[in-house]
């Protein structure tokens, strides 16, 4: 007679999500090293350091339920000339593909990617968190449709691609996972766009991977929109060569619970990366953006900018960390994070990480938690604003050096929600 | 226009107005003299609404109105305006901005409807030349940046352009060179009107030979001690505030 030992609750939960995505569909068979990772790794506690904040138990009793079929609304980039490809709930909706044949570009779903082009997939995919992070292998183990975009040396995507993801309503679970494999040379913006019904809730889980070639150029900004309940962990991974620039802007519109680990790594000399985000919790949200950036080789630069509020008693956790190896010297490389406190009883944590192991960089980081500047305001309402157009001033001055990065039309989306949450307008 | 009764006040446990009294009538200038820590500054930010302040005895009233129930805001939709001593730097607003949500909330307040933008662009025009303040600053942001003179000249740009009842000047002539304090004064005359007044804060006799006032004050000891003609900033220039507070010591003996 052998025993047989209870399962762990995040055994049971990785078995729930894995089963329910399987049952809506999953493209491939899932990374063996992230299967195998899934069982090796424990489930993260806030006695680990990069989850100090992040309380991850209440997501262990995620029950999905079948998604119901809702009306997907209208998206906000409507007006926005671009190739659009639409998924709800890791499903592809089925836009028009742009394939220009094996030498050529492609944008399409994963799905389809790995049917025609499995080679040019394979080939461009990297791990990612996959093999250190639970959520991530788990989304690996699972992972669902999303966009696909090759842009093959030399190539120039004409048009913005605009990868949308949509949560229907109620307990739903997704692991969408987008691609974008730029060439040598490659020139091409994508966006990002995560939005749901106000009543979804569950879990997003979701990888965006990107590997930028040599002298290429490679604009992302990502989206999140999400009312409702949703549980949201994001994992962004960037990888870039030599000589390339890579811009990476995060803005979260709306989010109940998020969790985004950003890690872009600079696989080549005299790489360039910038990375932005902004963030404005209210209510009891909950928003956390990790960011690690690894200078691996000499003479890159990054620079890195994060700004947020936290309202009412909200929480919002920024860890910034840069890590110089060794031989990349005479990097340069700049952090900042700047929050302000518009609730008594909101809560930042920031925490900067250096790693320096070359001895010919600079490096700086600036990190700040603060309210309203009194004597601003003072001045502003001496002129006649009241307390609310005043408020209104500062943030907007506030995050306009993050925002005024966005395209026009995201910036004035984003902007309009915080306005409204904050009762601006 | 503005009449200031036995104002008493303090900041934390320190009293600085100890009954100060004071009468403007409409279209008038005085100036208020004084030595450091006389409480010139203070009175400026009490009539401007600054919250640090608490007013413990006395009262003020502005066209017969409580100006003590008013908020800052309130104040300034009422026709108060501050020119400060010490203007605030706001990284990432547009003095443009700055000013046409200003002028735009007062108008709200005030029930009319907001300036059209080419009335505004009019205005801002008229108003830059009147202190000869560039494009360049105009459209950068709030005093970020600005050397001394140029914050003194935007703050009297932005007291042009909001059209103020009553302006108070708080040691607008600090920090100005001649030829700046020339161009701040400049613009000040041209707005003298017969419906405006003005209160001039000033430590030197030398913004007065420029904004020549109607009537001239001493503030000593947190009170007003001594008033007269305009002539009275030359002797005080000449001999001092000293004889004025010993004159006062000994009659209060």
């Amino acid at each position: 007679m052998s025993e047989v030992a209870t399962p762990s609750k995040h055994a049971v939960l990785a078995t729930r999500i894995t089963d329910a995505c399987s049952a809506h569909g999953v493209v491939g068979e899932g990374n063996p090293q992230a299967i195998a990772a899934l069982e090796a790794l424990p489930y993260p506690t806030t006695r680990q350091e990069r989850w100090k904040y992040t309380r991850v138990t209440r997501l262990l009793d995620i029950a999905p339920q079948a998604t119901p079929a809702g009306t997907l609304p209208e998206p906000v980039l409507a007006g926005l000339d671009a190739h659009t490809l639409t998924f709800v709930a890791g499903q592809y909706m089925g836009d028009d593909i742009l394939d220009e044949g094996p030498e050529g570009c492609f944008v399409g779903p994963r799905s389809v990617a790995l049917e025609r082009y499995p080679q040019r997939v394979l080939e461009g995919s990297t791990d990612g968190f996959a093999t250190t992070e639970w959520f991530a292998a788990l989304q690996s183990a699972a992972p669902q449709d999303g966009g696909c975009v090759i842009v093959p040396a030399g190539h120039r995507l004409e048009r913005p691609v605009v990868l949308r993801h949509h949560m229907p309503s109620g307990i739903g679970v997704a692991q969408p996972e987008h691609l974008f494999l730029i060439g040598d040379g490659a020139t091409a913006e994508g966006i990002i766009w995560s939005d749901s019904a106000t009543d979804a809730a569950g879990l997003l889980n979701g990888a965006i991977t990107a590997k930028v070639g040599d002298m290429a150029d490679f604009s992302l900004e990502i989206v999140q929109d999400e009312p409702g309940e949703l549980h949201h962990i994001g994992h962004h991974h960037f990888t870039q060569g030599a000589n390339s620039k890579l811009t990476v802007r995060t803005a979260t519109a709306n989010a109940h619970w998020l969790r985004n680990d950003l890690h872009i790594v600079q696989d080549g000399v005299h790489a360039d990366s910038t990375f932005h985000g902004c963030y404005l919790p209210n209510g009891q949200q909950f928003v956390d953006h990790h960011t690690r950036i690894d200078h691996a080789h000499p003479d890159g630069r990054s620079n890195e900018l994060y700004k947020g509020l936290a309202a009412d008693r909200s929480t919002a956790v920024f860890n910034g960390k840069i890590m110089v190896h060794k031989d990349a010297q005479r990097i340069e490389a700049y952090q900042s994070n700047r929050n302000l406190l518009l609730g008594e009883q909101a809560a930042m944590y920031a925490k900067p990480e250096l790693e320096i192991y070359a001895d010919d960089v600079r490096c700086s980081h600036g990190c700040t938690t603060g309210q309203f500047d009194r004597e601003a305001l003072f001045y502003l309402r001496s002129r006649g604003m009241t307390e609310t157009a005043a408020h209104n001033l500062l943030v907007q001055a506030f995050l306009a050096e993050v925002l005024d990065g966005f395209r026009e039309e995201i910036r004035d989306y984003v902007h309009d929600v915080y306005a409204r949450r904050l009762g601006w307008s | 226009m503005l009449k200031i009764e036995n104002l008493h006040a303090r900041i934390g446990d320190t009293e600085i107005l100890k009954g100060l009294t004071l009468s403007l009538g409409t279209g008038e200038v005085h100036a208020i003299m004084g030595p450091n820590g006389s409480g010139k500054s203070t009175l400026a930010s009490i009539l401007a609404g600054r919250e640090d302040y608490e007013v413990t005895a006395g009262s003020i009233t502005f066209d017969g109105v409580d100006l003590l129930e008013l908020d800052a805001t309130e104040r300034a939709v009422a026709g108060i305006f501050l020119a400060f001593q010490y203007p605030v730097e706001i990284p990432g607003v547009s003095n443009i901005n700055f000013l046409r949500t200003a002028l735009n909330s007062i108008r709200e307040q005030r029930e009319e409807a907001p300036i059209s933008g080419k009335d505004f662009l009019a205005k801002v025009k008229a108003c830059a030349q009147l202190v000869e303040l560039d494009g360049k600053l105009r459209d950068r942001s709030v005093n970020e940046g600005f050397s001394g003179g140029e914050k003194k000249r935007n703050e009297v740009f932005q007291m042009a352009m909001l059209e103020p009842r009553l302006a108070v000047l708080d040691e607008t002539d600090s920090g100005l060179d001649i030829d700046a304090l020339r161009i701040v004064s400049h613009g000040v005359n041209s707005m003298r009107s017969a419906d405006r007044s003005f209160l001039v804060i000033t430590h030197y006799q030398r913004l007065l030979d420029h904004i020549v006032p109607d009537h001239v004050h001493v503030l000593a000891g947190g009170r007003i001690v001594h008033s007269g003609g305009k002539e009275l900033a030359l002797e005080l220039e000449e001999k001092g505030y000293d004889w004025i507070v010993d004159a006062q010591a000994t009659e209060q003996a």
